[in-house]
């Protein structure tokens, strides 16, 4: 039995949050809270409507809200009999939460799992003096926020709960809704926060103890180690000032008074003041951070740890800073406060959480996996620990007078906490032994085909390996991903050899993003030689690479995650189908550097529109649908988005997991495998000048309101003149529409409007309007 | 000679497009449960009836084919009444009106049924399919120029402040309330039934705006510009129809008839200043029934914009407190198609309420026209 219903009971942030994934699933969900005040609207109505303006976006299509339906606990709990799943995420008060369970118990339908996002209550507690029956059918599933972008779910289950029920609700977890899924112990903060508290705490105390400023703090606990640059204050002010006295206080509670997170749980009297006087985070008037809008703009403002008064933000100049750009280990063993800092906070958290590892979780694997993914560290405090070498953490803690946990002196004797061993990746076990780390069916990552394999063909920007069952996988490994003659030789190259050997060919990186466009920096260079026909090369060995992918003699899939922008998005929209993660964020953006789409983007977007049913008939909407995408460089805020837009098409399919992102593409290449044709090439029919008569309209009046500078005025006119098929109206071929988008470039490529937003995009990383 | 006469008015409820709750509703289908209610309010013999002149401003997609003769299907008229689809963009429907006027004078017939529709929510304004000739683009640009940026030159170069159009838009708001709250509306509108539910009340009004809160909006179409969302009628649904017929048949037939035709005109003028139209088409349209300004009691003059009403207002010299009683079409909506038979039907109904004896209804016209109906109360 599959879920098929889900009902979240509480609208709280998190309740509200999950209930928005699971509608992002495409599953139904009944939300049920409080009535409203005076016959107004009912907590969790609104609760929806909170939803739907949310930054970032809880839905990742805005019709996912017609999904969940809004009830009152008190007079709607029968909307909770066909749910397969109800998931309990009130407030953590342990009598609230069992009166709840005894109104779901009336009504549940047999088999319909239970499951309680306490971040806190042990699952002892919650099921004690609850049937038999209930305690069957019960777990604790703690999702992390905001519940769409965090992928990790913490799950306890007991002793009584069912294998089948839990099995159905941590697939559902895995597959439909994305999840990277911990098993954990039933211990207080269960994983990431009882690692991610210590530390965070850890961090504001040294901070206020060694003067440092807040920007050095994070520009020390951030990049360097891994871990996100909001480091440890910015995070504290995403997570809200006021829940982190709240959820010490209640970890403090449960543990034993030996535990090290005893010993710091002083809460100094400065972030005190601050909740008194609502600066609580994001969500209040600010935190250690704030934004301050004055008639300049917003600018960020940051507060200063010993006057308690906030100011301008200072770039931070440590020298320890300029040592952890060759390694980790120099940061940490640099005499400069910022070294100091570094030491104190990460060599206590590592040996906490070593201190922990058998008794919060099966094997360190886990651990590493949920402070991954709960608190978005590259790498876990294992792998970090693997990183220093066990033996020299062994020794700095000995010098700092810290005792050594059994497991780190383990790891120190043996190999590390991993090894590889045959291709496989295997952890070091609670008995000193290496052995292999479960993962859930099904999920095959490119890491996992690049262990202990040789790349089947590799230059300076790609690598080509071998993911099994005949099919090949492309990796980009450009700086950013950004597409170079590398990378579209060896697309070249891949066609003329593929066949020889394998079947099929998947397009895939683990990067953050799948490719962020061509590389600018070659472009700018020629044209600041003025070399011309370099440009127009360029535009056509794309083209070419592009049209040989195409109209390859082997099935190719796209498989992207992240951003897939200007020529990544165009690779894909070649591609025979694409497997996108649901967090793809696809755009045509080349306007934004003063440019048109002219590695076929124009041409195969027009094809996607042409050949959508949906589309109203005649030569225009096609056109038009293409023009707007492009001209307002529009880029999809997700998957579901992309295919509303039209960057994907009934061919292409959408992988919650990313984990799962590879193997779903792999399986896709080999459905389309069989008896594979190339597609026939399209022949468009394009109004001509007509219908660049009616884009020019639109342009001229998005000129006069403004939203149009001069600039963008002439390459959307360019744009126009190309997606309308040039001068001439009637058929165009795939060879024509390029041809029109090759000298639409070029002859952007020549104004100097357009090389400076190129250089100012290499600058700054953003667009400019001029 | 034989007098053309309005002897029933109805309108549908008017909606904002794609968020009212005509948006999902057809144009016809609104039409044809409009035109039925017509004909049981007016009393007439459909058997009769010569045509249906059906005006509407983009003919395409759903509002496509011959809309008017489907639609006399639609309506269970009998298959001898004629269907006519009538094209002048927001003068569609007062040139249906025209038409039958024409024709009733010339004795080709003695009823018409003469309606406008249009569906902004469901047929783009452009249509599906804009293709405008290239070289007339690029030669004479005005001809297909923005509707908002004439709004926009004419308040420049009449010197119309945007205080001043936030002054008119807001009155207009107010009026258009105070009708509806007085019950002043109950008569002409012909409740729709739709998938979910019935459709009875106007949706496009905003009772409670002011000027002090119109001029926090964004210019909508330059942006320097005078003109906003509030002081341009906004993108509707809706249709309205009026009975024409003969004074003798009405009489023989026992009709009662609101009002007399006494002259109409149509009359060009530059695109780019098109809401200046029913300055030129209004002046012939008075000379032609030899009256003259001053004899004029009702005036219903669409309200495009309100930069344009108010250049055509101040032009013509207009007394403006026999301007729109009930409001215009910044409150009430305009849907393109259905305006001209909703203002020339609410003159016609107003001298009745009113007691007064001539009444004007004129509007502007996309692509530089204007088009104007002199009633005299029956």
């Amino acid at each position: 039995m599959a879920i098929r219903k889900v009902g979240v009971i509480g609208a709280g942030v998190m309740g509200a949050g999950i209930a928005a994934h699971i509608s992002n699933a495409g599953i139904p969900v009944v939300l049920l809270d409080r009535a409203g005040e005076k016959g107004g609207p009912s907590l969790a109505q609104q609760a929806i409507g909170k939803l739907l303006k949310s930054k970032p976006a809880a839905f990742m299509s805005r019709h996912n809200a017609r999904l969940i339906t809004a009830g009152v606990l008190e007079q709607d709990l029968e909307v909770l009999a066909d749910a397969d799943w109800i998931i309990e995420a009130v407030s953590e008060d342990l009598a609230l939460k069992h009166s709840i369970y005894r109104q779901i118990a009336q009504v549940r339908k047999r088999g319909a799992m239970v499951s309680s996002n306490t971040s806190t209550i042990p699952l002892t507690a919650l099921v004690k003096g609850l049937p038999r029956s209930f305690q069957c059918n019960f777990l604790i599933t703690h999702f992390f926020n905001p519940p769409r972008y965090m992928r990790l779910l913490e799950v306890v289950s007991g002793e009584k709960t069912s294998t089948h029920g839990l099995k159905k609700v941590l697939q559902f977890a895995d597959q439909a809704l994305g999840k990277g899924v911990v098993h954990c112990n039933d211990t207080p903060g269960f994983i990431a926060n009882r690692i991610g508290g210590f530390w965070l705490q850890c961090a504001l105390l040294e901070a206020i103890d060694l003067g440092l400023t807040i920007e050095e703090a994070d520009a020390v606990c951030g990049r360097p180690m891994g871990i996100p640059k909001t480091g440890v204050f910015g995070l504290m002010d995403l997570i809200g000032l006021d829940l982190m006295p709240r959820i010490l206080s209640s970890l403090c509670s449960l543990l034993p008074a030996s535990d090290a997170l005893q010993e710091i749980s002083d809460i100094p009297a400065l972030l005190t003041g601050l909740i008194e006087g609502g600066y609580t985070g994001r969500k209040g008037k600010g935190g250690f951070y704030r934004l301050k809008i004055s008639e300049k703009g917003r600018h960020k403002e940051v507060l200063d740890l010993q006057s308690g008064e906030y100011r301008c933000p200072e770039k931070p100049r440590l020298e320890s800073l300029v040592a952890a750009k060759s390694s980790l280990q120099a940061l940490l063993e640099h005499p400069d406060r910022g070294g100091l800092y570094a030491s104190r906070v990460l060599l206590r958290t590592l040996a906490y959480t070593t201190s922990l590892a058998t008794e919060i979780a099966n094997d360190i694997a886990t651990i590493d996996q949920a402070v991954r993914l709960g608190y978005n560290w590259r790498y876990g405090p294992f792998e970090l620990i693997d990183q220093l070498g066990a033996k020299w953490l062994v020794g700095r803690l000995e010098g700092e007078g810290i005792a050594v946990p059994p497991a780190l002196a383990d790891a120190a004797r043996s190999a590390g906490f991993y090894r590889e061993e045959a291709g496989v990746r295997e952890h070091l076990n609670a008995k000193g032994h290496y052995q292999e780390s479960a993962r859930a069916d099904g999920i095959y990552t490119l890491s996992d085909a690049k262990l202990g394999a040789k790349a089947v063909a590799a230059n300076a920007g790609a690598k080509l390996w071998d993911i099994g069952d005949g099919v090949l996988c492309l990796e980009f490994c450009s700086k950013m991903n950004s597409l170079d003659p590398d990378i579209l030789g060896m697309l070249m190259q891949t066609v003329a050899d593929l066949p020889k050997s394998h079947q099929a060919l998947v397009i895939h990186n683990e990067g953050t993003n799948f490719s962020v466009g061509a590389n600018l920096g070659l472009l700018l260079f020629a044209s600041n030689i003025a070399a011309w026909s370099e440009v127009e090369g360029l535009v056509k060995a794309g083209q070419d690479a592009y049209t040989a992918l195409k109209y390859a003699p082997f099935p190719v899939v796209g498989a992207p995650a992240g951003m897939a922008l200007g020529g990544g998005c165009e690779l894909l929209l070649h591609c025979d189908a694409i497997q996108a993660h649901s967090e793809t964020y696809m755009g045509l953006v080349e306007t934004g550097v003063g440019l048109v789409p002219a590695w076929g983007g124009c041409k195969e977007l027009l094809g996607r529109m042409s050949r959508n049913p949906r589309r109203p008939r005649g030569p225009i909407p096609p056109v038009q649908g293409a023009f707007e995408l492009i001209a307002e460089a529009r880029v999809s805020t997700s998957a579901a988005e992309a295919q509303e837009g039209g960057f994907l098409g009934p061919r292409d399919r959408v992988s919650m997991n990313p984990e799962r992102l590879l193997a779903d593409a792999k399986a896709l290449a080999l459905s389309l495998a069989p008896k594979y044709k190339p597609p026939e090439p399209f022949v468009f029919q394009l109004p001509g000048p007509s219908g660049r008569a009616a884009l020019e309209l639109a342009i001229k009046s998005f000129h006069r309101r403004g939203l149009a500078t001069d600039h963008d005025v002439r390459v959307a006119g360019k744009l126009a003149w190309v997606l309308s098929g040039g001068d001439q109206e009637g058929p165009c071929t795939e060879t024509q529409l390029l041809a029109l988008e090759r000298a639409a470039f070029v002859e952007l490529a020549r104004h100097p409007d357009t090389i400076t937003r190129v250089e100012y995009m290499l600058e700054n990383g953003k667009p400019l309007r001029n | 000679m034989n007098n053309a006469v309005i002897a029933s008015y109805v309108r549908s409820p008017f909606t904002p497009a794609t968020k009212g709750n005509l948006r999902g509703i057809r144009a016809d289908e609104i039409t044809a449960q409009m035109l039925r209610a017509l004909v049981a309010k007016s009393g007439i013999d459909a058997t009769e009836l010569e045509a249906l002149y059906l005006g509407c401003a983009f003919p395409e997609g759903e509002q496509g084919m011959n809309l008017a003769r489907l639609i006399v299907f639609l309506a269970d008229l009998p298959h001898s009444v004629a269907g006519v689809t009538v094209n002048q963009f927001c003068g569609s429907s007062m040139q249906a009106i025209h038409m039958a006027a024409g024709a009733i004078r010339m004795e080709a017939g003695e009823a018409y049924l003469c309606a406008g529709v249009e569906s902004m929510s469901r047929v783009p304004m452009m249509g599906f399919n804009p293709l405008p000739h290239p070289g007339l683009a690029e030669s004479y640009p005005q001809a297909y120029v923005d509707m908002g940026e004439t709004a926009e030159i004419l308040g420049e170069r009449e010197d119309i402040s945007r205080a001043a159009q936030e002054l008119f838009a807001a009155a207009s708001q107010q009026k258009a309330a105070a009708a509806w709250k007085a019950g002043h509306l109950n008569d002409e509108i012909v409740p729709i039934e739709g998938p979910t539910g019935v459709i009875s009340a106007d949706g496009c009004l905003r009772p409670e705006t002011t000027p002090e809160v119109l001029s926090g909006l964004k210019p909508a179409f330059r942006k320097q510009g005078r003109v906003t969302a509030g002081t341009s009628s906004p993108l509707t649904d809706g249709a309205a129809a009026v009975l024409v017929c003969s004074e003798d048949y009405a009489n023989r037939k026992g009709l009662k008839p609101l009002a007399r035709i006494l002259a109409t005109a149509v009359a060009g003028c530059e695109p780019e200043i098109m809401g200046i139209g029913p300055v030129w088409a209004t002046h012939k349209a008075l000379k032609r029934a030899g009256l003259e300004l001053a004899d004029i009691d009702i005036w219903e003059l669409n309200e495009a914009f309100a930069s344009q009403a108010l250049a055509c207002i101040n032009t013509l010299g207009m007394d403006e407190s026999r301007v729109n009683l009930d409001g215009g079409a910044i409150a009430l909506g305009h849907p393109l198609g259905a305006t001209g038979a909703r203002i020339t039907g609410k003159v016609a109904a107003l001298l009745q309420r009113e007691g007064k004896r001539y009444g004007v209804a004129t509007q502007c016209i996309g692509g530089g026209q204007g088009i104007a109906t002199v009633l005299e109360r029956y």
